[in-house]
């Protein structure tokens, strides 16, 4: 992190005055950061959003909520002259600027990828922001400099996980978790949050809250994405390789940190029958014409379990949204 | 083989192995012409993407990493041999579509082609004449609005 960014998270006066009417002993400071949510997380995937909040407070920081926010467009435009699909995150950039905040946090991986590689595109040219900026005649014009984060970097380089596994009222021992990148998170590199092919940010993560971490060939590789609406077989068959290879891994879960890797993952793994191993893929390709075995376990967004490491009450967890109710096996490993 | 055929102008014939799926064949005899330049389709793809597709040298790490080549009739490596080419079949291909930007390709080409980059191009080439990526009689119940403007975003003009 830059030395410009860590002098932006030092405690302020706000902070201080709020942390005084804080009655909890444990919490020394509250920073408020501004908060993207994006469409996941006001809908289908409320209770993440649920989940963040409960961790974040525990860990004395709370998610603000960006006032006005718009959708920030869900995928990044790869065209080189596609203005337009800049306007989006460029206004959500604006309202930040008009908090005086310079940074932005998701929780949702889509959402840091497209809104990230915006702050980036225009931030290159002086010419495009000056374009988009004259194009939006009835906002103020953005400066640049806005840093779009996802919060397990947040977790990983502001609080750190030593701090993390401080604050832990639920070890996770005993339990095995496969992290799923996919895409959005690492890729491209200049945007990436780590390694594009061997990534260990949540691994670290989910061991300092006492969990084994399980390695998985396909974490980093594609969910099927956005194809699940137009080619559903592609997308299926993405799924159970993902899942299939943790499954056989010993994974008790997989835990995402992207809303429609989530989707897809608990969607597709579903549509095995359960009575039989039987052959899947497209039957004109005798490649992946391979029989497969039903596997089906849950899967839990990173927000979702850190919470429940945290002590967060069940309420606040969103299992009960879950397509595989991940309750049973947290409670013969951890006894949750 | 290589012979003169007007100016500075040479035809190039030689065999080119196309491996993919469902392709006519799996050896095409193909001519190409080296002349003073290439095919409009494949400028304007390189506009559009931003990318020298010519600077691939058909390593197939692309290929090799794409997940998504069981639903493709041309791997990666291939599109961009035919754009090489000049070869306008790779306007029908089905890849493109498929593709779903992941850029597992990008991270990996040891020249730097950002494949994804190239794919949208070619994507868009259809769709800003009008056409679409996306047919669907009904949305798939259930499915959310992450996926919804996502494939509508990238398969619709």
């Amino acid at each position: 992190m830059s030395n410009e960014a860590k002098a932006f998270i030092a405690p302020r006066a706000s902070h201080v005055a709020r942390h005084a009417a804080d009655k909890s002993p444990s919490r020394v400071t509250r920073h408020a950061l501004p908060y993207f949510p994006g469409c996941a997380l006001k809908d289908q995937a409320r209770g993440f959003e649920r989940a963040a909040q409960a961790a974040m407070e525990r860990l004395g920081y709370e998610l603000a909520e960006l006032p006005r926010w718009n959708c920030c467009g869900t995928v990044y435009s790869l065209s080189s002259d596609d203005l337009m699909r800049h306007v989006a995150p460029v206004r959500n950039f604006i309202r930040v600027q008009e908090l005086g905040e310079r940074r932005l946090v998701t929780l949702c991986a889509m959402c840091y990828n497209t809104l990230r590689r915006s702050a980036r595109f225009v931030s290159t040219d002086p010419e495009r922001l000056q374009r988009i900026n004259a194009f939006m005649d009835e906002e103020p014009d953005y400066a640049g400099g806005v840093e779009v984060l996802h919060l397990l970097q947040l977790l990983r380089d502001e609080i750190g996980y030593e701090e993390i596994e401080a604050r832990v009222e639920r070890p996770l021992y005993g339990l095995k978790v496969a992290p799923y990148y996919g895409c959005m998170l690492l890729r491209p590199r200049e945007v990436g949050i780590d390694d594009p092919d061997r990534p260990e940010t949540m691994e670290l993560l989910f061991e300092y809250l006492g969990a084994e971490a399980v390695d998985s060939p396909h974490k980093v590789e594609c969910c099927g994405a956005y194809q699940t609406v137009a080619n559903p077989e592609i997308a299926r068959e993405r799924v159970l390789e993902i899942v299939g290879a943790a499954a056989r891994r010993g994974a008790d879960l997989i835990v995402t940190s992207c809303p429609l890797c989530t989707y897809n993952l608990e969607h597709h793994q579903l549509s095995v029958p359960g009575d039989a191993s039987h052959v899947t893929g497209d039957k004109s390709s005798t490649r992946h014409a391979l029989p497969v075995t039903r596997h089906v376990i849950p899967i839990l967004y990173f927000t979702q379990l850190l919470a429940f490491a945290l002590g967060a009450p069940g309420e606040e967890l969103g299992f009960e949204q879950a397509a595989v109710d991940p309750r049973p096996v947290l409670a013969q490993r951890v006894g949750g | 083989m290589a012979e003169r055929i007007g100016g500075d102008a040479l035809r190039v014939t030689r065999d080119v192995g196309i491996g993919a799926t469902d392709y006519p064949s799996r050896v095409t005899r193909h001519t190409l012409r080296i002349s003073s330049g290439e095919p409009d389709f494949v400028r304007r793809v390189e506009e559009l993407s931003g990318e020298d597709v010519f600077a691939c040298y058909q390593c197939g790490k692309c290929s090799a990493g794409c997940p998504f080549t069981s639903g493709m009739d041309l791997l990666p490596a291939e599109v961009l041999r035919l754009l090489q080419l000049g070869d306008e079949r790779v306007l029908s291909s089905r890849s493109p579509w498929v593709c779903a930007s992941c850029l597992a390709c990008e991270v990996r080409c040891p020249k730097g082609v950002d494949i994804a980059k190239v794919m949208e191009a070619l994507r868009l080439l259809i769709l800003r004449k009008g056409e679409t990526g996306l047919t669907w009689r009904e949305i798939p119940p259930g499915v959310p609005q992450i996926a919804l403007v996502g494939a509508t975003r990238k398969l619709t003009p």
